[in-house]
């Protein structure tokens, strides 16, 4: 749920700070200039939480207080001051009418976020457009290992996505780093001296910035008991070395729930091309099988009903592959689609040889299958394209 | 009427200086040093005792009220005023001229009313309660303020990053 903030303050620096503080995580801000303005604003906006200074022309931020905290529908608003009367008996007296917490100016927004984290639950933006990100997008990856071999590792097996890994030996460089750039995920090594990748976590659970982030745990196979602890004290996943690096990249994508249909799918002209990849795991299938009904009825939407698809990574074939392109080649047929498949002679003639895959027509590649599937279009009833 | 009695020059300077280095490094994380009346400038001479600028500046105004009465004016160039607003805001050149020179008044108005804030703050908690005024803004150059006769008048420099801010403390010294 988007939290609601309220700030009133009668300098609309403050009102910016406060903006510019709180534009990190998914909360819709609200702004009154004094205690009248205010009290109306909470009336319509029915706030989650109010920020509220003290001095202010027409209705002092005291006053305001007072009757939200008189008022039935608005007194259950919780409710911090932001002030520069930092007063000891000042801050008592405000204490008693209620507040939830109290800040004296100056702030530093780390302190504010904090503060209001603890009365609010808030949650990072993903993106300003409300768009998913996809594999796409750019994102920050942290690798916290003593090991610079291991990060080397990371980053080369990394390199041809736009993400940008960022490896540090020690827990204090990697609280640094956080502090200066909210990565998209973590990635701590397990075996860091002093139970140190325990510490980092808690520090990274505990502060509102970092609170959401994916947390991988990196450690040896064999290192049972350290795997179990870190899974009972909520690291999003265990990886194990040696690191099959493109499962934990389609792993990473999963944990930063990024779009991946682009690796399998894109529209070139009236055509949609999907991309079956070397790696054809069951996992990966099942990524591919989530997108495939969408993606064909997007095509449709956009007026293409020509779908390819292309088999050349594949060096063989096996029965999970079968079925999903049957599945995906029926879907084409119910939605009233042409289709065509692209492969390699090494695929070509496995195909041939099985029963299930033997009237399969391949062509050799992307720009044959679209001719032919150009010419098909012109055929009433949607079928399979002959070679 | 509350009585209002002498401050003494110690607790007015240990206030004042930790106010303004509170202020910049926590708002523009900018560290500030204070530098003494007694330090003679480059050319070997000590600084005037009332501020004078030939640069024009933005100057911000808070008092306060109570136990102890008096006003606070915080001088900064106005190239200086600028940086210390796109700083606290998060604006570049291009956002401030768009902005134009309100921003920059509220932004000067802010940082004053957070130093004199913190100012009044420690006189609270040294037995003199007071309040704020509200924050007021002087823009020019070559202009001077000048006290009356039954006010005291304490003058502190700092440094921050070659660009100087005056705090020019006013107090009323008897009824």
């Amino acid at each position: 749920m988007r939290h609601k903030i309220l700030t009133v303050d009668d300098s609309k620096t403050v009102r910016m700070i406060l903006r510019k503080a709180f534009r990190p995580f998914d909360c819709e801000i609200f702004e009154a200039a004094n205690g009248v303005e205010g009290i109306a604003m909470a009336v319509k906006a029915a706030p989650d939480l109010i920020l509220l200074d003290i001095t202010m022309p027409v209705m002092d931020g005291v006053e305001m207080l007072t009757r939200i905290k008189a008022d039935p529908q608005l007194k259950a608003i919780p409710v911090m001051m932001l002030t520069a009367e930092g007063g000891r008996e000042h801050v008592l007296r405000i204490a008693k009418l209620g507040v939830r917490d109290y800040i004296v100016k100056p702030f530093k927004e780390d302190t504010l976020i904090e503060k209001a984290a603890r009365i609010i639950d808030l949650m990072p933006v993903t993106d300003g457009s409300g768009r998913q990100r996809s594999t796409e997008d750019p994102a920050d990856i942290l690798v916290v290992e003593d090991k610079p071999a291991i990060i080397h590792q990371i980053q080369e097996g990394l390199k041809h996505t736009p993400w940008m890994v960022h490896g540090v030996a020690s827990q204090a460089e990697a609280v640094e780093l956080c502090t200066r750039l909210a990565p998209d995920l973590v990635i701590i090594s397990l075996s860091l001296p002093e139970e140190a990748a325990f510490a980092l976590f808690r520090k990274l659970r505990t502060n509102p910035k970092t609170k959401f982030i994916p947390v991988f745990g990196l450690v040896v196979k064999t290192e049972t008991s350290v795997q179990n602890q870190a899974q009972q004290v909520g690291f999003t996943l265990i990886v194990t070395k040696p690191i099959d690096l493109p499962d934990l990249e389609a792993r990473m994508a999963k944990a930063m729930n990024l779009d991946t249909s682009l690796r399998y799918f894109k529209f070139e002209a009236e055509f949609l091309i999907t991309s079956i990849p070397e790696n054809c795991s069951t996992s990966v299938l099942a990524e591919i099988g989530q997108y495939l009904q969408p993606k064909l009825t997007e095509a449709v939407d956009s007026g293409h009903n020509k779908v390819v698809f292309d088999l050349h990574p594949l060096r063989s074939i096996n029965l999970s592959t079968i079925k999903f392109l049957v599945q995906a080649m029926q879907a084409c047929r119910d939605l009233g689609m042409n289709y065509a498949l692209i492969g390699n002679l090494q695929l070509i003639a496995e195909c041939k040889g099985l029963e299930e895959t033997r009237y399969w027509n391949f062509y050799e590649n992307l720009a044959d299958a679209k001719t032919h599937l150009a010419k098909a279009a012109a055929v009433p009833t949607p079928q399979p394209v002959e070679a | 009427m509350p009585t209002t009695v002498p401050i003494a020059e110690p607790l007015i300077r240990e206030n004042i200086v930790r106010a303004v280095a509170d202020v910049f490094k926590t708002m523009l994380g900018r560290p500030v040093h204070f530098q003494p009346a007694d330090a003679a400038n480059a050319a070997g001479t000590p600084p005037p005792s009332t501020p004078t600028f030939a640069s024009r500046q933005v100057v911000g105004t808070v008092g306060f009220l109570g136990d102890a009465n008096g006003l606070i004016y915080l001088y900064f160039d106005e190239t200086f005023a600028s940086q210390c607003t796109g700083g606290m805001l998060g604006m570049d050149e291009r956002e401030l001229a768009e902005a134009g020179p309100d921003a920059v008044n509220d932004a000067i108005g802010e940082i004053t009313n957070m130093v004199v804030g913190s100012f009044k703050n420690g006189l609270c908690d040294a037995g003199f309660p007071c309040k704020l005024t509200i924050p007021s803004i002087l823009r020019g150059s070559n202009f001077s303020v000048e006290p009356t006769g039954s006010a005291q008048r304490h003058v502190f420099r700092f440094d921050c990053r070659g660009h100087r801010i005056v705090a020019d403390v006013l107090l009323k010294s008897e009824d």
